[in-house]
C-alpha cells in the first residue's frame, strides 16, 4: 500500500576494497563475533533489521543487521565511522550522550559500551555479507502523485441526456441506469417543506409557512420556497455552524495552565454566519481567514477582514514551560492541520514525521506550511481605523494622567502620616513590645501615646520574632531582646532603633514619573521601613484615603477624581478586538522524525509542491502568508472548490460525494459521481464562488426530493443508498433539536450575534449556535449529543443513541420548562382537547394528526392526575412530544 | 436491514484498522441488527482470551515520590546532603543535594518486598502486588505527566486510554457509562484526562464528583413525576413513536431510540442503586476508612462488579501528591488517608474473586527527586518512579526493574508509560498495535508508534 517511491537497491562496492582488509584480520573478526554481534542481535535488531523493517517496525530508519545499514545510517545522519568513537550517533545513544538513548529498556554495562568504543576504533570490522534492500525510499515521486484523481484540475463535463431536467438529476439519474436502482418517489409537500426548512434554517416551518406551500400551486413554488430560506438570516446561524465545525471553532483551551480564554472569540463566530448570510464568494472567504490582515480590501470594513482570522487566531496554545519547541511544534501542527484539511481535504499533517506514507507530501512541504506560522503569534488586533485608534489611545492616555494625580495626591497624604510616625519610632517600638510581651491593647497606646493604630498594627506584625531572620540589620538589638527584658533595655534598644531612622529620607509611596527617588529607591531599608508591602510605615493609597485624607483637602480630591469621571466619559467606548494570528512567517527546517531536537534540512517557505506549477522558476521573494492564501483560493487549485462543493453536498444529503469531506488523499473515498462533482466545482467558480448559488443547484432538483423510503431491489445493491435513490432521514444535530425544542413550545429568542451564553442555563432561549463552546469542558448537552471535540478540525458529527441522551429527555429542567411552555401555547389555540391535540401536531410536525394519535392523546389526557405529581396531563403530554423521535428525525 | 443505521456500523467499520476491524465485526456479526447491536457500546469480542475485563486506575495525580513509597534507597541515608553523581539530570526547577526518606521500610509479606512504613495495610497485600520500579515518562509538568499517563500523549488531543477500551470492548452494562471517573472537583488538566478526543462521544468518561447516588448521572432524577406516573407517560411516548415507525419499516435507529427510552428509564433505578454505597454493611465501611477517596475506592468495586469497563479514581482534585515542601508531612497524611482504602478495595476484590479479572494500577504521572527542594521537598522527576498493578493476570509478589542507586532515573528494565498501556491492553485482550481508529488519514493507536508488552510481569 505503499505510494510509489523507487526504491533504492544500495550498492557499497567502492567501500568494500578498504573494509576487505581489515575484515581479513581474524582476530578483529573474532572480536566481532564474540562482542559485537550478539549484543547487536539481542538488544537491536528487534527495531533496526530488515525484519523490523518489514514488520513495520524498523525505528529512526537504521539498520544494525547489515554493514550497508549502518554505514548508510539514520534519520539523525551517520551511525558508525569506523576508526572514530567520537563520530557517529551509535556509541552516542550507547552512551546516553544526547537526545537519542539505548537501548530503550536499559543502558547497557559500562564494559559492553567499551567493547563497542574498542571495535569502532579498530576499523570496525564487520563480516556479515548479507545485502539489503530496504535502506530507505528515495522520496515522493511529485510527477507520479500528480496523476491521482484529486490532484487534478476539475475538467468541464458533458451533461448527460437524459429524462430529467437539471444537470445534477441528469448526473445522478446516469448513475441510477449505470447501477440498475430505481428511485423512490417524490416526497409529499409537507415531507418536503419540512425537509428544505430543518435544512437551510435548523428550525421547523411554522403551520402557516407549511399552509402557504401546500396550497401554493405556481410551478415556481419551491424556487420561491428556497428564495425565502436563503434570505433568512436563521441560514446563516445554520450553515455557519457546519464551518465552525471545520474550523474547530472554540474560545478556550484544552487545558488551563497559563492560558486565558479568548473573551472575543465569539466574533469569528458571528463573521462566519454573517459571511455565509451575505454570501461572500468563497474564495474571498478562503483568503480572509488565511490573511486578512495582509489585505488590502475591504479597506473600510475591519471586522469583514480581520474578524475571520480567528480561524487559526483562536487555535491551540499548549503549556510551554519545559518542553517548548515541542510545544510549538504542536501549536504549528494545529495550524497546518486545520488548514490543509479544511481548505484542502489534505492530510498534510501526516508528513510531519516522515514523508505521507499514501499521498504525495513530502515531510519538507509540511515544514515549509508550517514555517510560515514559526515564530507568530495569536493576538488581538483592534477592529478600529487607526485614527479612531488613536482617538481612543489619546483618551485613555488622559483618563491615566488623571488617575495618577489621584494616586499622587493619596501618595502625599500617605507619605505625610507615615513621616509623623517615623519620628515616633521609638514609641511604635515599645508600644509593640509591651503588645507581644504584656498581652497590652493596642488601644491603650493609642489613647494614651497619640499613636496611629494603623502603623501600630503593621509595626507589631512587623517585629514578630518569626521575621528576625529577615529585618535589617538595624533591628539587630531589638530582636535579641528578650521577652522580659527591663524597659530601660527596651526603651534603649527602641532608641537606638529610632536614630538609626532619622537619616532615612521617606521616599514617595507612589512612584512619580522622571524622579529617581520616587518608589524605586534601591535602598533596602528604606524599602523595608517604606515600600514593601510588609513594611510598618508603608501606606497604599487606598488606605491613605481611608485614613490619612482630612477634611479639608478632600474637596481637593473630589476635584481630582470629577476629572477622571470626566476624562473617562469624554473618551470613546474600547473598540472590540478581533483573534488573529499574526508576525512570524521565519521558516523552518524539517524536523527529522519530527523531533524539534534534530533538525534536517531547509524547508523553504512555500505551499504543496504537488499543488504548484511544475515549471515555476525560484520565487524572487519569500513565500508569505498571503501567497498561502492565495495558493489556496485560486481557481486554478484543483482541491478547493471540490473539497467545498462536497462539504456543502454531504450537509445537505448526510453524504458527500466524496464520502471524506476533509480526506481527498488516497485513502479517502474515491467519488460516487465524479463527473458530477468537477462538473459542480467547474461551475461554482465560474458562478462567482457563490454558496447560495450551489445550495439552489442542489435543492432545485428532483433527487433533494425523494422520499426518505426503503425499496427492497435497491437495498440489495445499494443499501448505503451512495447513489441516492432515496431520501434520507436524518437525525436533527442537537443545535437544531434544542432551537426547534425552544421554537414549538414558543420560546426562541432570535437575537443575532453577540457574546455567548451558556447552555447549562436552563432558561437560556437563544440558538445553541450561539452558546460558549469550550475547548477545557464541552457542555454536556452538546458532548451527550454528538457535537464534535473543538480540539480538532470535524468534518461530520457522529450520530450515536445513548440512553443518557433520553434521560436528558425525561428529566431534564430545560425539557420541562418547554414542555409547560408548549402546554400553555397550546391551551390558548383550541377549545378542546381534540383541537389542541391537532393545533400541537401542526406546531411539533407540521402535519394534522391521524385519528388514531387523537384517540392515544385524547385517552391519556382524559387520566386523572395524581397529587404527587408535579406536571399536569398535558404538561406531560406535551413532553412526550417533544421527546418524541418524530420530533428528533426529519425525513 | 441495513437501512440508515445511527452511526453506522458500516461507517464505524470503515474507521476501524484492519485489527479492530475483525475485533469490531465479530461482535457485530454475531447478532442481528438489534438496538444492542446497534449500541457502539455492546460488548465486543477481544483480539485474544482476555485476562482481565476491568481496570481501576487509582490515579495518585500530583506525584508521589518513589524513594518514599515503593523504592527504598538505603543509600540515600549515606549520601544525605550530597550531590548525587547523577548529577545534571534536569528536573522541571533546580534541586540541592541528595535527601533521605523521612520514612523506614519494611519488608512485607512472603515475598519481603520492601514497602515503606506509610504504607501498612497496602504492605499487607504485597503478595497480590507487583511493583513496577522502573517507571519513566517524558516531561517533568504535571500536564503533559498527566496527559501522557492518561491519554498516551502530551497534548491534550487524544482519546484517553478508557475511551479505547470502551471504543475496543464496549461495555457489560448497558444501564451504567462503561467509563466513569471519579474525582471531586478537577484534576489538574481536567476533562482533557478522560476525553474521548476524536472518538465518539459516547467512549467519554464519564464524571463524577459529587458520590451522592441521587446526583452521580446527569438528569438521572426525575423531580417531577412518580414513577408510576412517569411509566404511563413513557408508555404514551413508546405509542407515538411505534405509530411513527410503523410507517418506517426498517429503520434501525428509529427502533434503537425506542430501545435506549427504556433503557435509560432502567437507568433511573440501577444507576443509582450502583453508587450507593450506603447499602454496604458496616463492616465493609469500616475497613475502607472514611472519606471521598475510601468511598470512591468501594464505589470503584460496585461498578466493576456490575460489569463498568474502566474506573478512574483521582485521589483528590488539583495535586495533591505534589509535594515541592515538606514530604514528610504532606506524604504522611495523604498516605494515611488513602493506605487503608486501596488494600480495602484489594481485599474485598480478592474475596469476591473479582481481583482476578479486575487490573488495578496505582501510581501517580511522575515521581519526584531523591534530591531535595527547598529544605524538605523533592521536585518532579520523570526520570525514574514506581507504579504497582495487582490483580487482572499480572504476578503478585513481585519487584519489577529498578533505578540508579539514588532511584533518581530508571536503568534497569526500563518500563515507557507507553509501555505499561501496551501491557494494560494485552491483559484486557486488545493487541495495542491493533487498536486503531482512522481518523485525519491515518490510523491513531494508544501507543502511537511505541510501546512493548511488560511480558515478565504477567502470571
Amino acid at each position: 500500500m505503499s505510494w510509489p517511491r523507487t526504491v533504492l537497491a544500495l550498492l557499497v562496492a567502492p567501500l568494500f576494497a578498504d573494509r576487505l582488509t581489515a575484515a581479513d584480520d581474524p582476530k578483529a573478526v573474532e572480536f566481532f563475533e564474540a562482542k559485537i554481534r550478539p549484543v547487536l542481535v539481542e538488544k537491536c535488531y528487534k527495531c533496526h533489521s530488515e525484519k523490523a523493517a518489514k514488520a513495520d517496525k524498523l525505528r529512526g530508519g537504521l539498520l544494525l543487521d547489515t554493514v550497508a545499514g549502518w554505514q548508510k545510517g539514520g534519520d539523525t545522519g551517520k551511525a558508525i565511522v569506523p576508526g572514530k568513537p567520537a563520530e557517529g550517533t551509535f556509541l552516542k545513544s550507547l552512551r546516553h550522550e544526547g537526545e537519542i538513548q539505548m537501548p530503550p529498556d536499559g543502558k547497557l554495562p559500562a564494559a559492553v559500551v567499551a567493547d563497542f568504543e574498542k571495535w569502532i576504533k579498530d576499523g570496525a570490522v564487520d563480516p556479515r555479507t548479507d545485502t539489503t534492500t530496504t535502506v530507505k525510499a528515495a522520496g515522493l515521486d511529485l510527477e507520479k502523485g500528480r496523476q491521482f484523481w484529486s490532484l487534478q484540475s476539475p475538467k468541464p463535463q458533458t451533461v448527460p441526456t437524459n429524462a430529467e431536467q437539471s444537470s445534477i438529476d441528469r448526473f445522478v439519474r446516469a448513475k441510477w441506469d449505470e447501477k440498475g436502482l430505481r428511485p423512490v418517489p417524490q416526497a409529499d409537500l409537507r415531507t418536503l417543506v419540512r425537509r428544505v426548512t430543518f435544512d437551510l434554517t435548523g428550525l421547523p416551518p411554522t403551520p402557516e409557512e407549511v399552509e402557504a406551500f401546500v396550497a401554493d400551486q405556481s410551478p415556481k413554488a419551491w424556487e420561491k420556497l428556497i428564495n425565502r430560506l436563503l434570505k433568512s438570516p436563521r441560514y446563516g446561524e445554520r450553515w455557519g455552524r457546519y464551518w465552525l465545525d471545520v474550523a474547530r471553532y472554540a474560545e478556550d483551551q484544552a487545558h488551563t495552565f497559563g492560558v486565558t480564554p479568548k473573551k472575543n472569540a465569539y466574533l469569528y463566530r458571528d463573521w462566519v454566519i454573517q459571511a455565509f448570510n451575505d454570501d461572500m464568494p468563497y474564495d474571498q472567504f478562503v483568503r480572509l481567514q488565511v490573511a486578512g490582515d495582509l489585505m488590502a480590501e475591504p479597506k473600510d470594513d475591519l471586522f469583514k477582514r480581520l474578524a475571520g482570522m480567528g480561524f487559526l487566531g483562536l487555535g491551540a496554545e499548549y503549556y510551554k514551560n519545559t518542553a517548548r519547541e515541542q510545544a510549538i511544534a504542536e501549536e504549528l501542527d494545529d495550524r497546518v492541520d486545520t488548514l490543509t484539511r479544511g481548505f484542502l481535504g489534505l492530510t498534510v499533517s501526516c508528513a510531519r514525521c516522515h514523508d505521507h506514507k499514501f499521498d504525495p507530501i513530502p515531510t519538507r512541504d509540511y515544514y515549509s506550511i508550517a514555517g510560515i506560522y514559526y515564530g507568530s503569534n495569536l493576538t488581538q488586533s483592534p477592529l478600529a481605523k487607526p485614527d479612531e485608534l488613536k482617538k481612543y489611545n489619546d483618551a485613555q492616555a488622559k483618563v491615566t494622567a488623571a488617575e495618577e494625580l489621584v494616586n499622587h495626591f493619596l501618595g502625599d497624604a500617605g507619605k505625610a502620616a507615615a513621616k509623623e510616625a517615623a519620628a515616633l519610632t521609638a514609641k511604635y517600638l515599645e508600644a509593640a513590645h509591651k503588645i507581644r510581651t504584656a498581652k497590652a491593647r493596642p488601644q491603650e497606646f493609642v489613647s494614651k501615646d497619640g499613636l496611629n493604630r494603623y502603623f501600630l498594627d503593621r509595626w507589631v506584625k512587623f517585629l514578630d520574632p518569626a521575621n528576625a531572620s529577615k529585618a535589617p540589620a538595624v533591628f539587630k538589638d531589638w530582636f535579641a531582646l528578650k521577652a522580659d527584658a527591663k524597659p530601660e533595655e527596651v526603651g534603649t534598644a527602641a532608641a537606638a532603633v529610632q536614630s538609626k531612622l532619622v537619616s532615612v529620607d521617606v521616599p514617595d509611596i507612589v512612584p512619580v514619573k522622571n524622579k529617581k527617588s520616587a518608589g524605586k529607591t534601591s535602598d533596602p531599608l528604606t524599602k523595608a521601613m517604606f515600600l514593601d508591602a510588609t513594611a510598618p510605615l508603608f501606606v497604599a493609597p487606598a488606605d491613605a484615603e481611608k485614613m490619612f485624607v482630612t477634611a479639608d483637602v478632600k474637596p481637593k480630591l473630589a476635584e481630582l477624581r470629577g476629572e477622571v469621571e470626566k476624562q473617562k466619559k469624554a473618551s470613546p467606548v474600547a473598540p472590540l478586538t478581533a483573534h488573529i494570528v499574526s508576525g512570524g512567517e521565519q521558516g523552518m527546517k524539517v524536523y527529522i522524525r519530527g523531533n524539534p531536537a534534530t533538525k534536517g534540512e531547509d524547508a523553504p517557505k512555500g505551499f504543496l509542491q504537488v499543488l504548484s506549477k511544475t515549471d515555476a522558476k525560484p520565487a524572487a521573494k519569500p513565500f508569505t502568508r498571503l501567497d498561502l492564501a492565495n495558493a489556496i483560493a485560486s481557481p486554478d487549485n484543483p482541491l478547493t472548490a471540490r473539497v467545498i462543493v462536497n462539504r456543502v453536498w454531504a450537509w445537505h444529503f448526510g453524504r458527500g460525494l466524496v464520502n471524506t469531506p476533509s480526506n481527498f488523499g488516497s485513502l479517502g473515498d474515491r467519488p460516487s459521481h465524479p463527473e458530477l462533482l468537477d462538473h459542480l466545482a467547474v461551475e461554482f467558480v465560474k458562478n462567482g464562488s457563490s454558496l447560495k448559488w450551489l445550495h439552489k443547484q442542489i435543492l432545485l432538483t428532483n433527487v433533494y426530493r425523494l422520499a426518505a423510503e426503503p425499496n427492497a431491489d435497491n437495498n440489495k445493491t445499494d443499501g448505503g443508498n451512495v447513489y441516492l435513490w432515496r431520501g434520507t432521514r436524518k437525525r436533527l444535530d442537537v443545535e437544531a433539536w434544542r432551537d426547534s425544542l425552544l421554537g414549538v413550545s414558543g420560546n426562541l429568542d432570535e437575537t443575532l450575534g453577540g457574546p455567548t451564553f451558556d447552555l447549562r442555563d436552563a432558561n437560556a432561549k437563544r440558538r445553541t449556535v450561539y452558546a460558549k463552546i469550550s475547548r477545557h469542558e464541552l457542555d454536556g448537552l452538546l458532548r451527550l449529543f454528538d457535537f464534535p471535540d473543538a480540539n480538532v478540525t470535524a468534518d461530520r458529527r457522529n450520530v450515536t443513541t445513548v440512553p443518557q441522551q433520553q434521560l436528558f429527555a425525561l428529566n431534564s429542567e430545560f425539557m420541562i420548562a418547554q414542555a409547560k411552555a408548549f402546554a400553555n401555547r397550546l391551551e390558548k389555540l383550541g377549545k378542546t382537547d381534540a383541537d389542541r391535540v391537532t393545533a400541537a401536531y401542526h406546531l411539533a410536525f407540521n402535519r394534522p394528526p391521524e385519528a388514531k394519535e387523537r384517540e392515544l392523546a385524547v385517552a391519556f389526557l382524559k387520566m386523572p392526575a395524581k397529587p404527587s405529581d408535579t406536571l399536569t396531563r398535558w404538561q406531560q403530554y406535551a413532553q412526550a412530544l417533544l421527546a418524541s423521535n418524530e420530533f428528533l428525525y426529519v425525513d | 436491514m441495513n437501512f440508515q443505521m445511527p452511526f453506522t456500523r458500516r461507517e464505524l467499520l470503515a474507521r476501524t484498522g484492519t485489527g479492530l476491524g475483525a475485533l469490531g465485526l465479530a461482535s457485530l456479526l454475531a447478532q442481528d441488527a438489534t438496538a444492542e447491536a446497534a449500541s457502539p457500546l455492546a460488548p465486543k469480542v477481544a483480539h485474544f482470551p482476555a485476562k482481565a475485563k476491568h481496570v481501576i486506575h487509582l490515579f495518585m495525580n500530583g506525584g508521589p515520590s518513589q524513594v518514599d513509597t515503593f523504592d527504598p534507597k538505603p543509600a540515600l541515608k549515606k549520601f544525605h546532603g550530597q550531590q548525587p553523581t547523577t548529577a545534571g539530570l534536569k528536573t522541571e526547577r533546580k534541586t540541592g543535594g541528595l535527601y533521605q526518606s523521612p520514612f523506614a521500610f519494611k519488608k512485607c509479606g512472603k515475598s519481603g518486598i520492601e514497602v515503606s512504613e506509610i504504607f501498612p495495610e497496602i504492605g499487607k497485600c504485597i503478595d497480590d502486588i507487583c511493583v513496577i520500579r522502573s517507571m519513566h515518562t517524558n516531561i517533568p509538568n504535571h500536564e503533559p505527566g498527566l496527559l501522557l499517563m492518561t491519554c498516551g500523549n502530551t497534548q491534550p488531543i487524544r482519546p484517553s486510554m478508557g475511551s479505547w477500551l470502551l471504543y475496543g470492548l464496549g461495555t457489560e452494562n448497558q444501564n451504567l457509562p462503561g467509563f466513569v471517573v471519579l474525582c471531586p472537583g478537577k484534576p489538574v488538566v481536567g476533562p482533557a484526562l478522560w476525553n474521548n478526543s476524536f472518538l465518539p462521544g459516547v467512549y467519554q468518561g464519564c464524571h463524577i464528583a459529587n458520590l451522592d447516588p441521587k446526583r452521580v448521572i446527569d438528569h438521572i432524577r426525575n423531580k417531577n413525576l412518580t414513577p408510576e406516573t412517569q411509566r404511563e407517560q413513557l408508555d404514551l411516548l413508546n405509542g407515538l413513536n411505534k405509530m411513527h415507525a410503523d410507517k418506517r419499516a426498517g429503520d434501525d435507529q428509529l427502533d434503537a431510540r425506542i430501545q435506549s427510552l427504556e433503557m435509560a428509564f432502567r437507568m433511573q433505578t440501577e444507576a443509582t442503586d450502583a453508587f450507593d454505597v450506603s447499602k454496604e454493611a458496616t463492616k465493609t465501611r469500616e475497613e475502607y476508612g472514611k472519606g471521598y477517596f475510601a468511598d470512591a475506592c468501594l464505589t470503584a468495586r460496585r461498578l466493576v462488579e456490575r460489569g463498568v469497563r474502566m474506573v478512574q479514581v483521582f485521589y483528590g482534585s488539583g495535586q495533591p501528591w505534589d509535594d515541592h515542601g515538606d514530604i514528610e508531612k504532606g506524604h504522611r497524611t495523604k498516605a494515611a488517608d488513602s493506605d487503608k482504602a486501596v488494600a480495602a478495595l484489594l481485599r474485598d476484590l480478592k474475596r469476591s474473586g473479582l481481583l482476578e479479572e479486575t487490573l488495578v494500577l496505582w501510581g501517580g504521572e511522575f515521581g519526584r527527586t531523591p534530591t531535595s527542594e527547598g529544605s524538605n521537598g523533592r521536585d518532579h522527576n520523570h526520570h525514574g518512579f514506581s507504579v504497582f498493578l495487582a490483580g487482572g493476570g499480572v504476578k503478585g509478589g513481585m519487584a519489577y526493574g529498578s533505578t540508579d542507586e539514588f532511584g533518581f532515573s530508571a536503568v534497569e528494565k526500563k518500563v515507557h508509560v507507553h509501555d505499561l498501556h501496551a501491557t494494560i491492553l494485552h491483559q484486557m485482550g486488545i493487541n495495542h498495535e491493533k487498536l486503531t481508529y482512522r481518523y485525519s488519514g491515518r490510523d491513531f493507536r494508544l501507543t502511537d508508534v511505541h510501546g512493548v508488552v511488560v511480558k515478565d510481569i504477567l502470571a
